[in-house]
This record gives C-alpha cells, structure tokens and sequence, in this order.
C-alpha cells in the first residue's frame, strides 16, 4: 500500500524540485524510475487502503484500471522524455507534476479525492496549452478553463448533494445508498461534470481547439491520457450508482457527432481531436456495457496509436509549414510519413495493430445493437481517416525518426501482434474480414461523401457553454427519471 | 431555517454566474460570472453542513453538545484555493489576450485568434 503513494509522491516531489534547478530532464526520468519501482512492487498484490484517520480517512485501490493507466503513464512519460530535449525546465516540471496527478487519480476511491485531482490535471493542462503564448493557444487554453470550470463547478454541487444524503464521500458508500431525489441529482450533477472534463461531446467543445492548437508533445499526452482522466471519473461514479446506461447512450453521442465532425475537418491536429472525442465513445460503451477489460484495453491501444500521430502531425506541420491536411501532401519526409501511416492504419483497425485487436477485445463481449454501433464507428474512423491518405503516400525521401515516435510505433505494432497472439479468437477468418471490410468500407464510404457540400457547425465559446448547459440538463433530467 | 436560506442562495448564485457567463460578451464579465458560479458552489456546501446550535469541535469544547462537521469546511478551503489559481491563471490570459487584440469582446477575440492560426 506504501509503496504506491511512495511512487505518487516521488512524481510530485521531483515535479517540484525540477522548477528550481536546471537539469530538469534528468529530474524527471528520476520520477519515471521511482513511479516504476513502485509500480512493479504494488501492482501484484492489487492492494486497498485508506489515507487518513478515523472517519474521515479517504479510500484508495489499486485495480486493473489503475494498473492500466499506471502502465500507460509511465510508458508516455518515457516517450516524451524521449522525444522532448532541451525545453525550458518548467515543461518538464509541469509534465512531470501532471503525470503524478494521473497516477493519484486512478488510485483514488473518494468522490471529493477525485475533485481534486481532476482539477489539478486541468491546471496543468492549461498552463501546458497555453505554453508557447502563441494567440490561438491561450484562447483555446482559456476556452478550456472557462469550460472545464463550469463542469467542475456541476461536480462540486453533485459532491454537496451526495454528502448531505450519504454522509460520507467513499464510492464504496455510494453504492451501498438506497437510490432516492438527492442521491438521483448528485449522480446527475457529478456525470455532468466529469463529462466536461472527459471530452465527451456536447459536454466538451473545448477539445477540438484546445488539443488542436497545443504543442504536438502537449497534445499527445493530453490526448492519449489526460482526457481519458474524465472518462475513469465517470466509470467510476456509474459504476458505483449502477449508470451503465448513461455512459452507453453518451459514448454513442460522442462516438457518432466526433467522426462526423472529423469526416470534415480539415486542420489536421484538430482533426486528430475530433478522432479522440469519438474514439471516447468506444470507451464509454465499454465501460456502460460493463466490459471494462475491453475499454481498459482499448484507453491503452488509443493512448499509443494518438500520441504516435499527434507527435507525427507536429512534424509534419513544421516539414510543411502549413496545417491543412490538402496542403501537407508532397512535402513530408519518409520518417514522418512512415508515423502517420502507422497512427492512421492502427486506428482504422489494421490487423494485427494494436487498435484491431482492442477493437476486436471490445466486439467480444457487447450485445448485438453494440456490435452494429461499434462496426459503424469503426467505418466512420476509416473513413475519416482516408483523407490523410495522399500525405502518407507521396512525399520527400528525407530520413529523421525520432526516439519517441520510434518507441511508440514499436509497441503499436509489437502490443497488437502479442494480443492477437494471445487470444485466437482475434485471428479467426470472421473477425479478420471484419476488420478489413470496416476499413475497406470506410474508404468507398469516404470518396461517396467528400463531395457533398456538408459543413459541421463551428464551436465558438457561446456555442459551447449553451451545449454544456443543455446536455447537463437533459442528462440531469434523465439520471432523475433513471 | 438558515441552512435552507443558504442552499436556495448558493444554488442562486450559480445560476446567476452561469446567466452572465452565456449573455455578456464581455471576457472580463464572463471571468465574473464563472467566479460568481464558484463562489455559489462554496455557498451551497457551506450551507449543507449548517447543524443548528453546532459548536467548532476544537478541544474542551461542552460534553453533549452537537459538534459542527468539520469536513464540508475542509473540503471549502480546498476548492476556494483551487477557484483561486483558476482564477489567477484566466485573469492573467485575459490580460494577454486584451493587450495583443485591443478588445475584450470574446467574438472578435475568437475569430483574431484563429486568423493568426492561418498564417
């Protein structure tokens, strides 16, 4: 038990220390070797316990998912340490502070524990947005902190109703109250909140702009881990109350709007982002169906195969000099072509790729309408990601990989090949042209529909804060009637 | 009678900073209103915990009498702290914002600030 917080502890004290002295790097892979250690010696025992005293001591555990996003974060902390040299010593400090507060989140079983966290994640998160002070940054950055405030103000009200009824903030109680109006509303109040953090559409209109115009290192990590922090918060709380329901119909909200408006977009990093806000959907209909196996494994596949692509879409945009996907064709190098062909076919589904095989983990065990919905989305990602296609083929000769992006692929491919090895059913004939044919028809489905003269509405802040509002109200509405 | 007084203004006051948040244009007023929400919030919390009669649970405090809850006050200290950096790091974007595009009015922010993504 000591020796995870030992190891959550270790990242916020070198996190500190590496503010004040300048080899902040090597501080930082210090905490990525202490959180390892730690890792390797609680992760066995899968341990629980409580901080603090008496009645007020706050609840912790390590499960599977905490010993999935631990293993995730240590990993993309790796990569970036390995991608990002010599940047000033407050990205690393902040990086480093803001992989401990993942790695305190997941362990946590407290709703106001959880408040917490979130909350620091997010002003990590903005400070790190926001860091190049480049115009379109600090709005985006700004349009995330007025959002995620209001989110997490809906939380706070949902912790004040949920205490007053149950008189105690542990999930573990939470699950144990009989459900009546308050509880109905607190639940109501917190699954909004976590929403707005979590990058579920609707809920969320900060993502595409905020991941969209983030330094490429800063959108990978946001993207492949942050983001997801909402995600847990959620399963966590619907787990307790009994909400799969909820999360299910999100997911399919998300899920469908987030390849809609990605089929169109034409900036490729907030392309990518609008692929996250979907590529949520499958998650939550994991984690709402209650096959959380196959939503951890595929919040992992997801968090390798984005980050691989963010990293890949920043240098294209610097080889390019521009950040329209029309624009980028004809003059990227090999090695970046080579990262982005790899992201792109990994996320459509490519077997044996990391993301076919969490894809195909996740199929196995929804009911049949699951199924159909997780097949469609699967031919929409395929679909949006076509247009990417003329950038991978044609391009320079020039050869410059970098470590990160060399790592990442690695695993992409290497974690696919070992999960189809080791369950069959995922190289049976039924399941491989699945997968093909979700791609193949994701590719006729792209040439019928570019032409149509369809535009997704644009996001602008009103826009999203009336959104928020509207759909924290109708979910409030629905948890009450639940 | 105090603790209802208390929720029906912490809930109150959220809706009010929200309604400003959505209907002025203003950047600065909208930091407001998100602030006048969060201080809603604390409001709300505060007055949940009220037990009336409570005394403060310091040492030596009267056998038998009913003791305030300490934890909703701990939980306040924590998220007015947490609104406090939130607020701190907006207001200091607002000021870069206004000082680069010479307005305050979110719109033309908004749209001044994608134009210089496009270049």
């Amino acid at each position: 038990m000591t020796a995870a917080l030992l190891g959550v502890l270790g990242y916020f004290g070198f996190g500190i220390i590496c503010f004040l002295i300048p080899r902040a790097r090597f501080l930082s892979a210090l905490a990525l070797v202490c959180g390892t250690i730690s890792f390797a010696v609680w992760a066995p025992g899968f341990p629980r316990g409580h901080l603090g005293l008496g009645d007020w001591a706050i609840p912790w555990e390590g499960d599977a998912l905490a010993a999935a996003f631990w293993g995730l974060s240590l990993f993309l902390h790796a990569v970036l340490l390995l991608e990002e040299v010599g940047k000033p010593r407050h990205f690393y400090a902040l990086l480093t502070l803001l992989f401990g507060t993942v790695l305190s989140l997941v362990l946590s079983r407290d709703l106001f524990n959880l408040y917490v966290s979130l909350e620091l994640t997010s002003l990590i998160a903005f400070l790190l947005v926001g860091l190049e002070g480049r115009a379109a940054q600090v709005w985006a950055s700004l349009k995330y902190l007025i959002l995620t405030s209001c989110g997490m103000i809906l939380y706070l009200l949902g912790v004040g109703f949920i205490y007053a009824r149950a008189g105690s903030l542990s999930l573990p109680a939470l699950s144990a109250m009989p459900p009546d109006t308050a509880i109905r509303l607190g639940v109501g109040l917190l699954l909004a909140g976590a929403a707005a953090k979590g990058g579920v559409f609707l809920y969320a209109q900060w993502l595409p702009t905020a991941h969209g115009y983030a330094p490429s290192s800063v959108s990978a990590v946001l993207s492949g881990l942050v983001v997801k922090m909402g995600i847990v918060a959620m399963a966590r709380i619907a787990g307790a109350y009994g909400a799969g329901d909820v999360l299910v119909a999100l997911g399919l909200i998300t899920g469908f709007l987030g390849i809609y408006h990605a089929f169109w977009e034409k900036r490729i990093k907030v392309f990518l982002a609008y692929s996250t806000m979907s590529q949520l959907g499958y998650m939550l209909l994991g984690f709402g169906g209650g096959d959380w196996g196959g939503a951890l494994t595929y919040a992992v596949a997801h968090g390798l195969f984005k980050p691989l692509l963010f990293l890949a879409a920043g240098r294209a945009e610097d080889e390019a000099g521009t950040h329209l996907i029309q624009r980028l064709a004809g003059k990227l190098m090999l090695s970046t072509r080579l990262g982005l062909g790899l992201g792109t076919v990994a996320i459509a589904g490519l077997p044996p790729l990391a993301g076919y095989a969490a894809k195909g983990l996740l199929f196995l065990n929804l009911p049949p309408w699951g199924k159909w919905a997780l097949f469609a989305l699967s031919v929409g990602t395929a679909a949006s990601f076509s247009k990417l296609l003329p950038t991978i083929v044609r391009g320079r000769k020039g050869w410059k990989p970098t470590w990160g992006q060399f790592t990442l692929g690695l695993v992409v491919v290497g974690g696919g090949v070992a999960l189809c090895i080791g369950k069959a059913s995922l190289l049976a004939p039924s399941s491989l042209i699945s997968g093909l044919g979700a791609i193949a028809a994701g590719y006729v489905v792209f040439h019928l529909l570019r032409k149509l003269p369809f535009r997704p509405p644009h996001w602008r802040l009103d826009e999203s804060l009336l959104a928020l509002f509207l759909a924290g109200c109708a979910l409030l509405f629905w948890v009450l009637l639940h | 009678m105090a603790a209802q007084i208390g929720t029906v203004l912490g809930i109150g006051l959220v809706f009010l900073g929200f309604g400003a948040l959505l209907l002025r244009r203003s950047l600065i007023w909208k930091l407001l209103g998100l602030n006048v929400a969060s201080g809603g919030a604390i409001v709300f919390l505060v007055a949940l915990s009220h037990r009336p009669g409570a005394v403060p649970p310091l040492s030596g405090y009267p056998e038998g009498t009913p003791s305030a809850d300490p934890l909703p006050q701990a939980l306040v200290l924590t998220a007015i702290v947490i609104h406090f950096a939130t607020l701190a790091l907006s207001l200091a974007y607002a000021i870069s914002l206004t000082e680069r595009f010479h307005t305050q009015e979110t719109g033309r922010i908004e749209a001044a600030s994608e134009e210089e993504m496009e270049r």
